[in-house]
């Protein structure tokens, strides 16, 4: 056994890892941060895919991250620099394009365009959205009660929420609750009248979900992809400079400044107990490392059942994580180009390319896209997140040329007979082909294509199933379900042992929120 | 006849009969209105042919909350204890979920060991969770705005929810947005058995079932059926009009004065308050108080002026979701129809014809995009087997309820010759591929699509869900939010039907609930028996 014994060893650098590791080291404990892979940051990476074309190559654009972990880790000291996402264009199947820019009333014009009513409605959703972030933010900050519970804690925490929900209004409560229960596609027909408004704006409530927008549950993911616009910290969504890869760094170095030990190429094997409780970790090279608290910042299923022997664990929890779903229904396409794709909606070099570029022509392409993958089978018209990282940052690609990264929904994980390098490649080919009908030009400017499965994020980054989130943000795995009823608190059953991936409340994206709770939790035991 | 009452009730199924009779025995001079010439609501019978009569919507009869039953003082009519209520037969499979658990395990096992294990513990799981939706059914919605009186209510509620024990209290807030599909996938493997129950989830909803909230769906229809049963209640022995026949008796006692035949034309405000009925006839009947068991879209949209109402109230109206996407096929035969291999016994519960999830799943499809499955969902029952008036001697009566089938039909079609003859056509090769000689037997079939279930039955968009049952349409979002207590916008205007909580199949129970509002009563406290 290795002499070094630390206060907490953290397993797995993602971002949440690497928060809980911030954390820790700041309250004065010896951290050691073991990361399997060369780089740190999980699905928030930066890599150089093709010599001088620079990749975001999973996670490629932020919002969520929540303002007062920047705030106590310093981040933009250690690097933490976000370029706004100015504008989202939605090529139209008529020839014609939907877009919305960074300006407000250039937004409203151009929704006055297609539709006067909606152009109204917009305002009065964005504000009704605003609220409801709001209503949902403490929630987002706070650990989960367990509603079987007597313990003081716990009944202060539903006293709380009860309070806090009584404080929002009727009103509100109300609409909270349809956001958290309705298909966004349902929700959004309640205020719009332009389909293919309704079919961009639903596009944020299947991100990383294996729902589709007539899919109760969407809704909420709705929600999920708006919590960032409220805390001023970067409003809309934006990009970091030098790819997601350079946020994980910053979260690094501000971890290493609180004097957290990090080491990369260093595989666990799986983790040490001895009489019930953690004692540390076995890497795979063999090599074992003792601390106090091990935390795991894996996935649950890798958690429970790789990390450690589930015989350790109580059934229900073993039988919980089997339910949990993960069911990974996103793919990603990276290219290098050496120019531009030229919109058929919109010809030419303009302020369009330093946005998004939405392929969601109307809620029953969605949805037909969703029934494809239903089966089984990739979508052949899927929807597409596009942007142009080296339009708003030229590093990212050698001079004159650019890299394009696109989100692909859906490509399920369990597709019919599995996936291989063919199907890998045809998945890719319906991607361009699909953009191409928008962008004729594009196939020809290509240079490099990287094909990313749902069975290649589980294989490059350990995420079960592909799934982006840690397992799916559908109402039951939310909360004090998330990742398993009674098992919500960051703790496991096993002492010492413990859990901040984004399988926990609040859960996925680049949040961070579940790594700074599970600090705080593991602190609060004084350990 | 008087033209001025106390109280008007609009509706004469199950809720208007139980409102008048609860308003009534508290001393008002109560009149109700049915439209049709009979009453019964939806467990009114359709003459389909000469001497072939239905009740397509009371397939399932419903729940009738007990102490409803003895406020009312409603003679409470025998059910029939099915041995076999629900099968699966399709593709030269079938299995029976008997109502005894460990026959019905029985009857699984051969399909699969390990599913068999697990049945009774999912039937007694289903059981004691639809169990707890009892005791939210009997008491009016909880609500963040609740008067501080009810707090003792939801204390009740609560004690009561910790009664469900750790583990149960959280599978019932786990269960409640699942689809029926994971539900199912957490217990079985067996795909027939899968297939068998999870129809259950998609009454009164558009959504296959892979789409969350399908778990609810499930257990609501579970709420008062008999122990051991996977789907729908126990039918009544005397068919489907029993109950009607008790609940008037009820209401005739009450001295409530029932007029049938008597179409709402509108309802009069004035000053925002009530004023007074006017039926199509150009009667108009004074009163201040009306409670409309109506769907909240025909009371709202059809009979109240909207100069009256606030354009936010009539924004959350118009956007209920009636899209229950539900046909019958109703079909006189010339004998009792034999599926080979299968118990006789079957065909006293309900029989259903599609083999796999997946294939409900697709039946569902359609219906998101405007228009009809091509093969869509099936199930069967055979009302005259129970019921022998139903049918003449020695003739039967087969009821095929159909899903999905769209109100509107996309592209503007309208529900013409050619797509009712699609649908019909699929409906009975469904049928055929189980039943042999089915065709040979048939002698006349009668084809209720939506649009005609809106005609005859008055509801709206065909919906006898009276609205999706749906997560965000339940408890206090039911018929729209800040509105689910029975009180409308209009003074003396209350909605009572099953468009109100607790919603489609609890007999009784959100007219009950309205007529306690409307008469100012203290709500029953969960905790209460009952």
């Amino acid at each position: 056994m290795n002499a070094a014994r630390f206060d907490a060893i953290v397993i797995g650098g993602g971002h949440n890892g690497l928060v809980t590791a911030a954390y820790l080291a700041r309250a004065g404990r010896t951290v050691l941060v073991l990361e399997r892979r060369p780089l740190l940051g999980g699905a928030a990476v930066t890599e150089e895919v093709f010599p001088g074309f620079k990749f975001s190559v999973f996670s490629y654009v932020v919002s969520l991250l929540r303002p007062e972990i920047i705030r106590d880790l310093n981040l933009p000291r250690h690097g933490l620099q976000i370029l706004p996402l100015e504008s989202t264009v939605t090529p139209l199947d008529n020839g014609d394009y939907l877009a919305s820019w960074a300006d407000p009333d250039e937004t409203r014009r151009e929704l006055c365009r297609h539709s006067p009513h909606d152009a109204d409605a917009a305002v009065l959703f964005g504000r009704l959205m605003h609220h409801m972030a709001m209503a949902v933010k403490p929630i987002l900050g706070m650990v989960p009660p367990d509603p079987t519970s007597l313990s003081p804690a716990d009944v202060m925490g539903f006293l709380r929420l009860g309070g806090h929900f009584r404080s929002l209004g009727a009103e509100r409560f109300h609409a909270l609750h349809k956001l958290m229960t309705m298909s966004s596609a349902d929700y959004l027909d309640e205020w719009f009248e332009f389909d293919p408004l309704k079919a961009t704006k639903s596009a944020s409530g299947i991100i990383g979900t294996f729902l589709g927008p007539r899919s109760p549950g969407s809704a909420y993911v709705l929600l999920h992809h708006y919590m960032g616009e409220i805390d001023g910290a970067f409003r809309a969504w934006g990009f970091q400079k030098g790819g997601t890869g350079a946020i994980s760094e910053s979260i690094a170095r501000a971890a290493q400044a609180f004097g957290a030990t990090i080491r990369t190429g260093a595989a666990v094997e799986r983790v040490l107990t001895r009489d019930g409780q953690a004692t540390g970790v076995a890497l795979e090279s063999g090599e074992e490392i003792a601390a106090k608290v091990v935390v795991s910042g894996l996935d649950p299923r890798l958690t429970f059942t790789k990390l450690v022997e589930p015989k350790q664990l109580p059934d229900d929890l073993v039988e919980g994580v089997r339910r949990y779903k993960f069911r990974g229904s996103s793919g990603k396409v990276n290219l290098a180009l050496d120019g531009l794709p030229d919109l058929t909606c919109l010809p030419g070099v303009g302020p369009h390319l330093r946005g998004a570029i939405s392929i969601s022509p109307s809620l029953a392409y969605l949805e037909r896209a969703y029934d494809d993958a239903k089966y089984g089978e990739f979508s052949s018209h899927p929807y597409m997140d596009i942007v142009i990282p080296s339009m708003i940052d030229p590093g990212m690609a050698p001079p004159g040329k650019h890299v394009m990264s696109i989100f692909v929904q859906y490509a399920p994980y369990a597709l019919n007979g599995g996936w291989n390098d063919a199907k890998r490649e045809a998945f890719g080919d319906a991607v361009v082909a699909t953009l191409a009908r928008y962008a004729p030009n594009l196939p020809s400017r290509i240079l490099h294509r990287q094909v990313l499965t749902p069975a290649d994020v589980e294989r490059i980054t350990g995420l079960s199933e592909g799934n982006i989130f840690q397992g799916e943000l559908a109402l039951q795995q939310l909360f004090f379900l998330r990742p398993v009823p009674a098992w919500a608190k960051y703790r496991t059953p096993i002492d010492g042992y413990w859990q901040c991936g984004a399988g926990t409340h609040p859960g996925g994206g680049i949040m961070g929120g579940s790594g700074r709770l599970a600090a705080l939790e593991i602190l609060k035991e004084g350990a | 006849m008087s033209r001025s009452f106390d109280a008007v009730v609009i509706g004469g199924g199950a809720n208007g009969l139980v409102a008048a009779t609860a308003l009534g025995k508290s001393g008002l001079r109560v009149l109700l209105l049915e439209a049709a010439e009979a009453l019964g609501g939806q467990s009114r019978l359709v003459e389909f042919a000469p001497g072939f009569r239905a009740a397509p919507l009371a397939t399932d009869p419903g729940w009738l909350p007990p102490a409803v039953a003895r406020a009312t003082e409603i003679d409470s009519p025998a059910r029939l204890s099915v041995e076999a209520p629900v099968t699966i037969a399709a593709a030269g499979e079938h299995l029976t979920l008997w109502r005894d658990t460990a026959r019905a395990a029985d009857a699984i096992r051969p399909l699969s060991h390990a599913d068999a294990k697990r049945w009774p513990s999912f039937i007694a799981r289903l059981r004691k969770l639809a169990g707890f939706l009892e005791t939210l059914y009997r008491v009016p919605p909880p609500d963040v705005d609740a008067p501080a009186g009810e707090l003792l209510s939801f204390l009740g509620l609560a004690r009561r929810f910790r009664g469900l024990g750790r583990e149960d209290m959280l599978e019932f807030l786990r269960t409640l947005p699942m689809s029926v599909w994971e539900l199912l996938d957490d217990f079985f493997e067996s795909g027939l058995l899968k297939a068998a129950v999870a129809p259950g989830g998609m009454v009164g909803v558009r959504q296959g079932p892979r789409s969350g909230g399908t778990g609810f769906a499930l257990l609501h229809g579970l709420v008062g059926a008999e122990a051991g049963v996977a789907r729908g209640r126990a039918p009544w022995r005397d068919g489907p009009e029993a109950f009607t026949r008790a609940a008037h008796e009820a209401a005739l006692r009450a001295g409530v004065t029932v007029r049938t035949g008597a179409q709402v034309a509108r309802i009069e405000v004035r000053d925002e308050s009530v004023a007074g009925v006017v039926i199509s006839t150009g009667e108009t009947i004074s009163t201040s108080r009306v409670l409309s068991t109506a769907d909240a879209a025909r009371t709202f949209l059809g009979w109240v002026d909207p100069v009256w109402l606030d354009p936010e109230f009539l924004h959350a109206v118009r956007n209920i979701r009636y899209r229950d996407s539900t046909a019958w096929v109703l079909y006189a035969l010339a004998g009792l129809p034999e599926i080979p291999g299968l118990t006789p016994e079957a065909l006293r519960g309900v029989i259903t014809l599609t083999p796999s999830l997946k294939a409900l799943e697709q039946a569902a499809d359609c219906a998101k995009y405007g228009s009809m499955s091509e093969r869509p969902h099936v199930e069967v029952t055979v009302p005259s087997l129970h019921v022998p008036g139903l049918a003449p001697e020695g003739k039967h009566v087969l009821v095929a309820r159909v899903q999905h089938a769209p109100y509107r039909l996309g592209d503007g079609a309208a529900w013409d010759a050619a797509p009712r003859e699609t649908l019909e056509r699929a409906v009975t090769d469904a049928i055929a591929a189980v039943i042999p000689g089915f065709v040979g037997r048939v002698l006349h079939r009668t084809l209720l699509v939506p649009p005609d279930i809106e005609a005859r039955f008055g509801l709206t968009a065909g919906a006898a869900s009276h609205g999706e049952v749906a997560l965000d349409q339940i408890l206090f979002m039911r018929p729209v939010a800040g509105w689910a207590r029975y009180a409308t916008p209009i003074a003396g205007l209350y909605l009572g039907g099953a468009g109100a909580h607790p919603g489609p199949g609890v007999l009784g129970g959100p007219g009950w609930l309205a007529a306690q509002r409307l008469l100012g009563n203290r709500p029953v406290r969960a905790g209460e028996s009952s």
